[in-house]
């Protein structure tokens, strides 16, 4: 496992939400596995973190699934990668996710933004 | 989570692109171009444990294991074929052996008729007849009387079913336009539902059928599939039963064969009270139908007791009925005689033939339990000497951080491995073998493997399977990790308490053998005897069929022109040399006794018995066409016939008890005149003592409904004349089927076929034990020469010569041989006397059986020790050294 330093302010990953991730950086097309991490810490603007190894095991979690698919093809930089794409059923999942996604965040916001008194009751 | 779609390879290779990538990105990014393959290792993180989750991804680990000691263990196995083949056939024999007897006497012995909650049917059963009274047999057969009486609700039973034999044998039917023969029986009208039966198509039978005697007829399953291929358009066809026209209205469930111990029945009509279907087809006595005659006891009985009636309280409660019924049109008691007694048994399949079967088949079982433990024991020592041979392996993988247990785990699964295929293997032995026993033993209904056998299979298998991983653990583990460290193979055969076992172990399967040699030797020499019995007569040759043709009225002329006409026919036939008729086959265990009045008087012993003789209507040319010898004046001759002066034949027997020291020609019998004295032959069974018999000439007769027709035909095959005697009775009758057509000498021998059956299995037994116990031997001998290899090649360097390691290995095997008679010879003394009912003309003790049993062993013994022992004498000590 990579050891991360305490004074690393990048976030590792909440279980469940590498999926998403991984189902919305598909949408722009088919990519490979170094590319979606890339990717996801790109766009995140280096804040979060993906595990290599748990992206892999992901991918294959979301192939078993039959929310992507995979075959073998040459990259831009022409080495053999295996490439991943989002089915139909992916799509879905990917809409669904994310609005599942958006409400929990926004439930989260307002609770954990909301002032004082209360907190001491929960 | 079974299929995996993805090698391993695949990811590793997945994994080798991203770091391929990522340096490609990082030297973009302005790393070093050496130092960016590092980099991005690092940045990923532990590839072997991504790897190691991808390999564990939706796993069960328990089963992954399973799956990894499966396919070791069938990789050991195929790496030794030899060692496998010979444990699984092993396996196989043992295994096949005792599920084919346990599912014989499963079918015999244990197993229920297959109605509804059979605990509650009883078959009746009765002390016996009251005097003067004619039965079929003794204490099974009621009279119509007593099943009428204890019928109607009385609080004992709640159904009182009766069953009706139709014939003793099969009966002529018709289906379409060729007649044929079939087995029936005529059955209460509440027979099926009394029963519990289920009615698979159409309907059953119900209380008016049998009061009209309903022309309607009910097919059994296994009848239905093998003679009209389960076609459900029979339902409503037409089936001509003894001329008359039945139609099909139902087939009942499968696996109901009817309740005829050992006979199958093809279908079940109504119980019919008219002349043609009168029980066993007999003519109506005194004009009687067996409906209206007290005196004939003919009908068997069932009957399912009332719900919460305990068999005592039934039995109580008929009990009064019962005597009152049997006294039915009799008048009173002749003095003396006792009340009859009414019982109950159990509703076995095989109801009554507990006597029969029951000891042999104990013996039997006994037998393949032996057989069993013997291949057991081959096993276990086969494994011991295979893992002796692999602790290296077992001690190498100690080494690496093996549990014990895992071990354990491991032959476990070999063991098992090996007994699931030999137990599929047991499966399909016992099916077949069943399938030929039932054959052999000439039993019709099924004698299948069921559930019962099923589990006790799979209680044997697993037992196999426990002990066969189990005993060899020691031997695996015994090494310890450090045996991997050391080099020489000598250093792991030091233990000497496992010799002493393997030598205790190979000690007691010649002592086995022993036993089983003398079982099947004494069961042999009864077989022998059996098949040599002088029977009196010469049957070879001899085709015998019986025939009811239902055109010809069952009197006197009409029967004696149809036979007479018939045989006249017959005896044109190529290759015929001559006919004759008869009222009772010979060898079918029938027969036909009574008292005689010999010259006026009651014919009995000087103090005061009556003796029964036994009586056959025949004709003319009866002793010539089964060549026995005629001793004094003639056999009858067609004129006998005609005119009208009533004559008889005697055998020697008859002559010498009622007439000793005179001529007995001219004496009177039952008012006949002797007009000729017979040899004595067999005459209902092969192995019976004679007993005086009497023969009239069946045209003088009142006329029997079925006749046997005894026809002697030269030729190897004499059966092969049966389709031109069937054409030649079609042109008499063409409703009348050639009933049960075989060779003489084949229904002779179906009166020994029990014994025949259980000599040949005893011997088939004693054979395999002997084959598992010359493998076993050798198998252990060549194991203990290979592991001394080294020590006779020192031997043999430092000056023995070859024929003294010949006889130093020989003389293992023989000392244990030894070892092995002594032990057994005791136990071969009681099997003998437990076998002792069961042999024909040779003593238990029988000294030649036990000498050949010996010398069996003997050579057994020699023969699997000869092998490694000339394999040892043969040993280069240079070679032998060196392999050091």
């Amino acid at each position: 496992m990579p050891t991360q330093n305490p004074s690393d302010d990048r976030i590792a990953l909440l279980q469940g939400t590498l999926d998403l991730l991984i189902l919305r950086t598909l949408v722009f097309g088919p990519c490979h596995g170094q590319g979606v991490a890339r990717s996801i810490q790109r766009q995140s603007e280096e804040v979060l973190f993906v595990d290599h190894g748990s992206l892999y095991l992901a991918l294959q979690r979301l192939e078993d699934k039959k929310w992507i698919r995979a075959r073998w093809g040459t990259s831009e930089n022409n080495r053999r990668a295996r490439f991943y794409e989002l089915t139909p059923k992916g799509r879905a999942q990917l809409d669904e996710k994310t609005s599942q996604w958006n409400r929990l965040t926004e439930a989260m916001g307002r609770i954990l933004n909301a002032a004082g008194p209360q907190n001491e009751e929960v | 989570m079974f299929r995996r779609h993805r090698s391993e390879d695949d990811f590793a290779a997945e994994i080798r692109s991203h770091l391929e990538h990522e340096a490609d990105d990082l030297r973009q990014e302005g790393i070093a171009s050496d130092e960016a393959p590092f980099r991005a290792r690092r940045t990923f993180g532990n590839v072997r444990a991504a790897q190691e989750s991808f390999y564990l991804r939706g796993r069960w680990s328990w089963l992954d294991r399973l799956l990894r000691d499966l396919r070791f263990g069938l990789r050991s196995m195929r790496q030794s074929p030899g060692f496998t083949i010979t444990a699984v056939l092993t396996l196989a024999l043992g295994i096949g052996a005792n599920t084919a007897v346990f599912s014989v006497m499963n079918a015999v012995l244990l197993r229920s008729l297959p109605v509804a909650d059979p605990q509650r049917v009883v078959y009746l059963n009765t002390s016996g007849q009251p005097d003067g009274a004619g039965t079929i047999d003794t204490n099974e057969t009621f009279s119509y009387a007593v099943y009428t009486a204890l019928r109607p609700p009385n609080g004992a039973l709640s159904d009182l079913m009766a069953v009706g034999l139709l014939s003793g044998d099969k009966i002529g039917i018709r289906i379409g336009s060729v007649p044929e023969q079939a087995e029936a029986d005529m059955v209460s009208g509440n027979f099926f539902s009394g029963l519990g039966v289920h009615i698979l198509r159409g309907r059953g039978f119900d209380e008016q059928d049998e009061s009209t005697s309903a022309s309607v007829l009910v097919l059994s399953y296994d009848y239905w599939s093998s003679r009209f291929g389960r076609d459900p358009s029979v339902l409503g066809s037409t089936i001509d039963v003894k001329g008359v026209p039945f139609t099909v209205t139902g087939i009942a469930a499968q696996g109901f064969e009817g309740v005829e111990p050992t006979h199958s029945t093809d279908f079940w009509i109504p119980l019919q009270n008219r002349p043609e279907f009168n029980v066993l087809g007999n003519p109506p006595e005194k004009g009687k139908l067996y409906q209206a005659d007290p005196t004939w006891w003919c009908l068997r009985l069932i009957g399912r007791l009332a719900p919460g009636v305990t068999r005592a309280q039934a039995l109580a409660r008929l009990q009064p009925i019962f005597e009152h019924a049997s006294r039915t049109g009799l008048g009173n008691p002749m003095p003396g005689e006792r009340p009859l007694v009414l019982s109950f048994f159990d509703p076995k399949n095989f109801a009554g033939y507990d006597q029969m079967y029951g000891k042999p088949l104990h013996m039997l079982m006994a037998m393949v339990g032996l057989v069993l433990l013997i291949a057991l024991t081959n096993l276990i020592m086969l494994l011991m000497a295979r893992n002796t041979a692999r602790q290296r392996e077992f001690s190498l993988r100690l080494a690496l951080g093996a549990r014990p247990a895992e071990l354990l785990r491991q032959l476990l699964t070999e063991s098992v491995l090996l007994v699931l295929l030999g137990g599929a293997l047991a499966w399909a032995f016992a099916v077949l073998s069943t399938r030929v026993l039932a054959r052999w033993a000439l039993i019709e209904s099924s004698l299948a493997p069921d559930r019962t056998v099923l589990l006790f299979t799979c209680g044997i298998l697993a037992l196999s399977a426990l002990v066969l991983g189990i005993a060899p653990f020691r031997t695996a583990i015994s090494g310890g990790a450090e045996l991997a460290l050391k080099t020489s193979a000598a250093t792991a055969h030091t233990d000497h308490g496992k010799s002493r076992l393997s030598k205790a172990i190979v000690a007691l399967q010649m002592a086995l053998c022993v036993v089983l040699l003398v079982g099947a030797g004494l069961l042999t020499r009864t077989l022998l005897n059996l098949r040599n019995i002088n029977l009196g007569m010469n049957p070879t040759g001899v085709v015998v069929f019986n025939l009811n043709p239902p055109s010809v009225p069952h009197t006197q002329p009409q029967l004696s022109h149809f036979y007479d006409g018939l045989e006249a026919r017959l005896r044109t036939l190529p290759g015929v040399e001559s006919t004759a008729v008869s009222s009772t086959r010979l060898g079918s265990w029938w027969s036909n006794n009574s008292d005689v009045m010999v010259d006026g008087k009651h014919g009995e012993t000087p103090d005061g018995k009556t003796i029964l003789v036994r009586m056959n209507d025949i004709g003319p040319n009866f002793f010539h066409t089964l060549q026995i010898p005629i001793l004094l004046g003639r056999e009858f001759n067609a004129a006998d016939g005609a005119s009208g002066h009533h004559v008889a034949i005697v055998s020697q027997l008859f002559a010498d008890t009622f007439f000793p020291h005179q001529n007995p020609l001219g004496h009177q019998v039952n008012g006949f005149t002797i007009i000729g004295v017979v040899a004595n032959h067999k005459y209902r069974s092969m192995n019976e003592d004679p007993i005086p018999m009497a023969w009239w000439d069946y045209a003088q007769g009142p006329g029997e409904g079925e006749m046997t027709v005894e026809m002697r035909v030269r030729g190897a095959d004499p059966l092969s004349i049966l389709p031109s005697v069937q054409k030649v009775v079609a042109q008499l009758d063409p409703n009348a089927p050639l009933i049960q057509p075989m060779l003489q000498l084949q229904q002779f021998e179906t009166t020994i076929s029990q014994q025949l059956l259980f000599a040949r299995l005893a011997e088939f037994f004693g054979l395999l034990a002997v084959v598992l116990i010359a493998t076993g031997l050798y198998g252990t001998l060549s194991y203990r020469v290979n592991r001394r290899t080294a020590e006779i090649g020192v031997r043999m360097a430092i000056g023995a010569r070859r024929g003294q390691v010949l006889w130093m290995i020989l003389r293992d095997s023989l000392i244990l041989t030894a070892v092995g008679v002594v032990l057994g010879l005791p136990l071969a003394f009681l099997t003998g006397r437990a076998l002792a009912t069961s042999l024909y003309g040779v003593h238990p003790l029988d000294p030649l059986t036990y000498a050949l049993s010996i010398v069996g062993v003997a050579l057994v013994a020699l023969a699997a020790g000869a092998l490694p022992a000339l394999r040892a004498a043969s040993i280069d000590p240079l070679q032998a050294l060196r392999t050091e």
